[in-house]
């Protein structure tokens, strides 16, 4: 006799499970989310919450100005839509949200840990304080410089979470984070199932007990995850958009602690974590370089005339000379486009890199193999980057886009392998803002805490 | 969709909202995006587009069409305005399968035409929910009827103009502009947003 009845497909629980999905979405056969609904295993919440007031149930929006009022044809009224997270496929009242209700996926309780890798003395010390709040299900704060080796001592209290069967989310601001983040962890946990989430990302299979994507991924959770971990907690979109926060703070659930990892924590956050670990030196154990400030006057007038101004031609001329790769940092993409063409009656190699670039990774992987000699840049390429013996300037560090955690993270590019811990950091400026001297006493102050006289 | 924007509807940038003698003395739409979108649109050399397409065209019908961002109709309303106002002809815009219209939940050409304030009629119906686009140029040229009048439709001896967001081979207009014809109409033009 057939079987009547009906089976879950585990492959529906694996997918839905901590998610908040658009029903019309969803890659499953009709019938079968009819028949979880009707089990009451997927919920339905509507897709844009109209009292007290208009506000996204995906991703938490509630500005005005990010919703749209329309004719709509499929319920001949009137419709809002959420312009604030289109990109991940529409949200208007009329569409229904799912999310998963149903008996839980399978979570293993075996996660081998193949790492060889030798932590320091501090960064031990700070991933064994880090390992005691994951036990005690605490928040904490980890502070730490630029190269300090964040990623390291995480892996000792992600393997415990693992396998006390909690589920893990690293989340880092940039998908060049995420894709340099996948494979490290993937690595060290052969046999976990880890995703990776970014704008683009392939479609992957089964239950992922681990989970790397970017903040705006998080949008698509809802209470999914036991341990939630923020990396580089103040780079640019987070600081900047209110409702990644509360992103945060939806994909998690109620009691999962929060363990955020910066190189540069604001008044804020120091103030709302009680758990705090610092380290205050690089895994290599050598002073962070100290930027030094260069006047540059008029540099934009200059670079309008089509000249380069003499002391940055000067540095980059030496930088050439000595064969170092560096790093040109630039406020605006209309002043990168005009200093291109000058850097390169330098040097022909000397290439420009900004957001929109497609080729973007390409050629950071050029000036690391040493292919290109130099690149100019937006603050795209403030963070995540280690390239070995690199040399950092910024030209016109007065620009109120160079905050001092910009600044600070800039910085933390220059040194960064063992062999060469020492760079050149210079911030050409017309005038010297708060900001920078913020960040170079920061450095300082860091330094004198990593080696006290 | 009455609300003035603040910020570009394409970058999100604000919008630097200067009042100019221009803007209190006639009738324009307040701008909707920012100059540095705006100019990478290329307008059309033929007289019966507005803009040629390309890669800012490209990102522009996918994230109106596919994406269902219903506000980007207002994008090119001060041009299609222009454009249209002064016609004498009727301006019929070419309709939707009304299950995809359902789907998309609202109608591209008759959006525009709404958020540009241009008064328009239907008389047409789509039959097929194929699209054009689907289909190669060969394709194209030999489909089946893909519009039929609708049931009341009243075709008089006058003027019509076909509005579309986009024309390629021109299978679409040409199709529905013999439907027209065969109903009694004097004269049939046909005007798009995109030249393809």
């Amino acid at each position: 006799m057939k079987y009547k009845g009906w089976l879950l497909p585990p492959a529906m629980r694996d997918f839905h499970e901590g998610r908040i999905w658009l029903r019309e979405h969803t890659a499953f056969a009709k019938q079968d989310i009819q028949r979880a609904i009707d089990r009451k295993y997927l919920h339905i919440i509507e897709g844009i919450q109209t009292t007290p007031r208009l506000k996204c149930n995906r991703c938490h929006n509630d500005k005005p100005q990010f919703f749209t009022l329309f004719d709509c044809s499929k319920c001949q009224r009137q419709c809002v839509y959420c312009r604030h997270c289109l990109s991940m496929g529409r949200v208007s009242s009329c569409s229904q949200l799912i999310i998963w209700r149903g008996p839980k996926a399978y979570r293993r309780r075996q996660h081998p840990l193949r790492w060889t890798g030798q932590l320091t003395e501090l960064q031990q010390q700070t991933a064994d304080e880090l390992l005691e709040s994951v036990k005690a299900r605490r928040s904490h704060l980890i502070s730490a410089v630029c190269g300090a080796g964040k990623t390291e001592l995480l892996f000792q209290s992600v393997h415990y979470a693992l396998e006390k069967g909690l589920r893990v989310c690293m989340s880092a601001p940039r998908t060049d984070v995420v894709l340099e983040l996948f494979p490290r962890f993937q690595k060290v946990f052969p046999q976990t199932i880890i995703h990776a989430y970014y704008s683009g990302a392939p479609k992957q299979d089964g239950y992922a007990q681990l989970v790397l994507a970017t903040t705006h991924q998080l949008y698509r959770f809802e209470q999914a995850f036991d341990v939630m971990i923020i990396d580089e907690a103040d780079a640019f979109p987070y600081s900047f958009d209110k409702t990644l926060a509360s992103a945060v703070q939806k994909a998690k659930t109620a009691q999962a602690p929060i363990y955020f990892m910066t190189a540069t924590p604001s008044q804020t956050l120091l103030n709302d974590f009680k758990h705090c670990s610092f380290i205050a030196k690089r895994y290599h154990n050598k002073p962070l370089p100290v930027p030094r400030f260069t006047a540059l006057w008029r540099y934009e007038k200059s670079l309008q005339r089509g000249k380069l101004p003499r002391k940055l031609k000067e540095w980059t001329e030496e930088r050439l000379a000595k064969n170092e790769p560096f790093l040109i940092f630039v406020p605006k993409i209309e002043l990168l486009k005009m200093a291109t063409p000058l850097f390169q009656k330098l040097h022909d190699n000397i290439v420009a890199v900004h957001a929109d670039d497609a080729e973007r990774k390409r050629k950071v992987l050029q000036l690391r193999d040493e292919e290109i000699p130099g690149l100019l840049t937006t603050t795209i390429l403030e963070r995540g980057i280690t390239i070995k013996n690199v040399q950092v300037a910024v030209v016109g560090a007065e620009s109120t886009i160079f905050t001092a955690s910009a600044l600070i993270q800039i910085a933390g590019r220059v040194g960064r392998h063992e062999a060469y811990a020492d760079g050149d950091v210079v911030f050409f400026h017309h005038g010297v803002t708060l900001a920078m001297d913020e960040a170079r006493e920061t450095i300082i102050y860091n330094n004198k805490r990593g080696f006290p006289q | 969709m009455k609300k003035t924007e603040i910020f570009c509807l394409l970058c999100a940038q604000p919008l630097h909202l200067v009042p100019s003698w221009k803007s209190l003395l006639f009738n324009y739409f307040p701008p909707c995006i920012c100059d540095k979108c705006s100019a990478q649109f290329q307008r059309s050399s033929m007289p019966t587009a507005l803009y040629q397409y390309n890669d800012a065209m490209k990102t522009y019908l996918h994230q109106y069409k596919f994406l269902q961002d219903v506000a980007l109709a207002k994008v090119f309303r001060q041009e299609i305005h222009a454009q249209l106002k002064r016609q004498t002809a009727t301006i019929i815009p070419i309709p939707m399968h009304p299950q995809k219209q359902q789907e998309r939940t609202f109608s591209h050409t008759e959006e525009l035409l709404k958020a540009a304030k241009i008064p328009y009629i239907q008389l047409l119906a789509k039959t097929t929910r194929e699209t054009q686009s689907s289909k190669n140029r060969a394709q194209r040229l030999q489909s089946a009827p893909l519009f039929r009048l609708l049931p009341q439709a009243h075709v008089e001896r006058k003027d019509y103009l076909l509005f579309d967001d986009i024309e390629t081979t021109g299978t679409t207009l040409r199709h529905a502009k013999q439907v027209l014809l065969e109903a009694g109409a004097q004269s049939v033009r046909t005007f798009t947003l995109i030249n393809g």
